[in-house]
């Protein structure tokens, strides 16, 4: 295949947090691995992130702000379920990165 | 020593979300086990069994064994045990409408390949001996642990009961057993109130018996 040099700043990283953490209102003890992309694009914008960035310096797309190449997952990890407080299980989906790419 | 606010199934449930085997697999029975599919159904059994099943198949015994055979502080009440109960997801895979018989539920585990031979398995493995120290027959806690975990995902499927020392049972009572009441009994027994089991449960428990999940190199 082509050899993908773009956005090689955009990485996989993890963190291991307790699933109360996530903020997503559950009370559990139990704990997760999270792992998210992060890392910069600009190596892998074309013309259409420099035309995007140029009209916006200079104006010309009113109030538009279109967003450019962005760090983000392209496929997640599996599924996790997790048993709360009061007895009752849960099971995330699409929670947590598995590979990253610059869109 | 460990502290009384220490809760070993918590603890184990924990590790095995930061494995991913164990939590792919984890999460592959809770989901099927938890998702409701009709009005009259809380689940689909049959898939749940069958994803039970892959999860104490596929998941190495460090992580499988430390949920289902964790210890906790005096059986009943606790988060602990509560927790253990839970494992299987107790109101999917092991309750029902109706409690059946446990001799007409040995006969419907005989009719299923899987369950017939685990059963047997479980029977041969995990018999009980007075007079040997381990108070096993067979004194292999490892095969006993094997063959009991064996049998959840089959109709037998067993699961700790509500009682202050480790009491397992499938989901069957000896209630309207007529002429047959002795051999029902003697079958619940096997499960509720055998040396053999409750020993190889709480050695892997205490971590005394380290050879169930680290064999011996022949």
């Amino acid at each position: 295949g082509r050899v993908q040099v773009e956005g090689r700043g955009c990485l996989l990283k993890e963190i291991h947090l307790n699933v109360s953490d996530l903020g997503l209102g559950y009370r559990t003890s139990e704990e997760l691995i999270f792992r998210y992309c992060s890392g910069p694009c600009i190596d892998a914008e074309n013309n259409y992130d420099k035309i995007l960035l140029n009209l916006s310096v200079s104006r010309k797309l009113d109030k538009d702000s279109p967003a450019r190449t962005c760090c983000r997952p392209v496929a997640f990890d599996d599924d996790i379920s997790f048993l709360d407080d009061s007895l009752e299980y849960h099971t995330l989906k699409k929670h947590s990165a598995k590979k990253c790419a610059c869109v | 020593p460990a502290l009384a606010k220490e809760n070993n199934c918590l603890n184990a449930a924990k590790a095995c979300n930061l494995n991913d085997t164990c939590k792919k697999y984890r999460s592959a029975y809770i989901s099927p086990c938890t998702s409701r599919v009709s009005t009259a159904e809380v689940c689909n059994k049959r898939k749940c069994h069958k994803a039970l099943r892959q999860f104490f198949d596929k998941v190495p015994a460090k992580h499988s064994y430390g949920m289902l055979y964790c210890s906790c502080p005096l059986g009943d009440q606790s988060a602990c045990s509560e927790r253990r109960r839970q494992t299987i997801v107790p109101a999917c895979s092991y309750e029902d409408k109706e409690k059946p018989n446990c001799l007409t539920l040995q006969a419907s585990c005989r009719t299923n390949y899987i369950c017939r031979s685990r059963l047997a398995d479980f029977f041969a493995n995990c018999q009980p001996e007075p007079r040997s120290l381990s108070g096993c027959l067979k004194e292999n806690y490892g095969d006993c642990l094997l063959s009991y975990s064996g049998l959840i995902g089959t109709v037998m499927t067993p699961n700790y009961l509500r009682s202050p020392k480790i009491s397992v049972s499938p989901f069957c009572d000896c209630s309207s057993s007529g002429n047959s009441k002795e051999d029902c009994d003697r079958f619940a027994d096997f499960f509720t109130d055998n040396a053999c089991l409750r020993n190889a449960i709480q050695a892997f428990g205490n971590g005394t018996d380290v050879s169930v999940w680290n064999p011996m190199p022949p």
